[in-house]
């Protein structure tokens, strides 16, 4: 009898890590970023050419605190960047008075001309900075790219999304920025 | 006099006490680097640490890294500041304090149930030994008579 009891304890003990291995999901998906409720890492930029006659030749979060903002990081090679440029775009021209966008081209070295490609082809009006070294990556916490982040008029990250943004979360979390 | 004094410079050479070749500074800070990449997880790979990993993320971090041993942080410094960007989960090794010391402690909990299960079997074992054989006289003659005749 104790050997059959020990026997099932040790198969269900296997048996209930197995399934949880196979229930938890994409478990970098589920890590929520260390940078929520904390201020949001100072980076200074080069932007893209189309962007310098109306921003200059750097963009800095600093210079541009007091706003919300929307922090997108994303990659030319990336293809979930390609689904969800469309709702970025839309979101700008719909909300773009009231938070600042800012687009991040990381983990990318180099692929300046793409990059710009990937700018034109969705007709992103808001600036979009090269971050070569992924520096900036690193100081976000980045675990892929596309990953946005949200950060009130105190400069306090108050929303990470990883994966493809959608048009709903954008709305949600513009909401929650401004009320 | 010759021959004991090649004799020591054998044995010194064997024992490891000769002057070893002083290592490339440049060598060292890598080597230093790769070390510390091996405690960080690769964010963008699958069980893969920043050392291992070639993707890009992971190089720049290791860049990072060396520029952070080149400023004069240790190894504690440089792991702290992953750790604040992506939490515990950069690290290789769990943390041991919180929900992390399960990690730690079940291993040394599992050893130590299977030492107290083959205490517990060999004792069983032992008794089982000890405990004399009931043979059937007739068969025992039968077989003494057999070893006799060889």
């Amino acid at each position: 009898m104790t050997r059959l009891l020990l026997v099932v304890g040790v198969a269900s003990a296997l048996g209930g890590l197995f399934l949880f291995g196979l229930l938890r999901g994409r478990p970098d998906r589920d890590i929520p970023s260390n940078l929520i409720g904390r201020q949001a890492p100072e980076f200074t930029l080069p932007l893209h050419s189309s962007y310098r006659s109306s921003y200059g030749e750097t963009f800095s979060l600093g210079a541009n605190a007091g706003r919300p903002m929307i922090i997108n990081f994303w990659a030319s090679w990336c293809a979930p960047c390609y689904q969800e440029a469309p709702e970025l775009a839309t979101a700008w021209r719909e909300r773009g008075t009231e938070v600042l966008f800012v687009g991040i081209q990381t983990q990318d070295r180099g692929r300046h001309a793409e990059g710009l490609e990937f700018i034109n082809r969705f007709g992103l009006g808001f600036p979009n900075v090269i971050d070569d070294a992924s520096l900036v990556s690193i100081d976000y916490g980045l675990f892929g790219v596309p990953e946005t982040f949200f950060v009130n008029a105190a400069g306090v990250v108050t929303y990470r999304h990883i994966g493809p943004v959608s048009s709903a979360v954008l709305e949600a979390q513009i909401g929650a920025l401004i009320r | 006099m010759r021959r004991a004094l090649a004799l020591t410079a054998i044995l010194a050479a064997l024992l490891g006490t000769a002057p070893a070749q002083e290592e490339a500074p440049g060598l060292l800070l890598e080597q230093r680097v790769f070390e510390i990449g091996r405690k960080l997880r690769c964010p963008v790979c699958t069980s893969e640490s920043v050392a291992d990993s070639a993707a890009e993320l992971a190089v720049q971090m290791r860049a990072r890294i060396q520029t952070q041993l080149e400023q004069g942080r240790d190894e504690a410094e440089i792991l702290a500041y992953f750790q604040e960007r992506y939490g515990d989960w950069i690290l290789q090794d769990p943390p041991k304090r919180g929900p992390h010391l399960l990690v730690w402690l079940l291993p040394a909990g599992a050893a130590l149930l299977g030492l107290a299960s083959l205490v517990v079997f060999v004792r069983r074992w032992r008794r089982a030994a000890e405990v004399p054989v009931e043979v059937d006289e007739a068969d025992l003659e039968r077989v003494r008579a057999a070893l006799d005749r060889g």
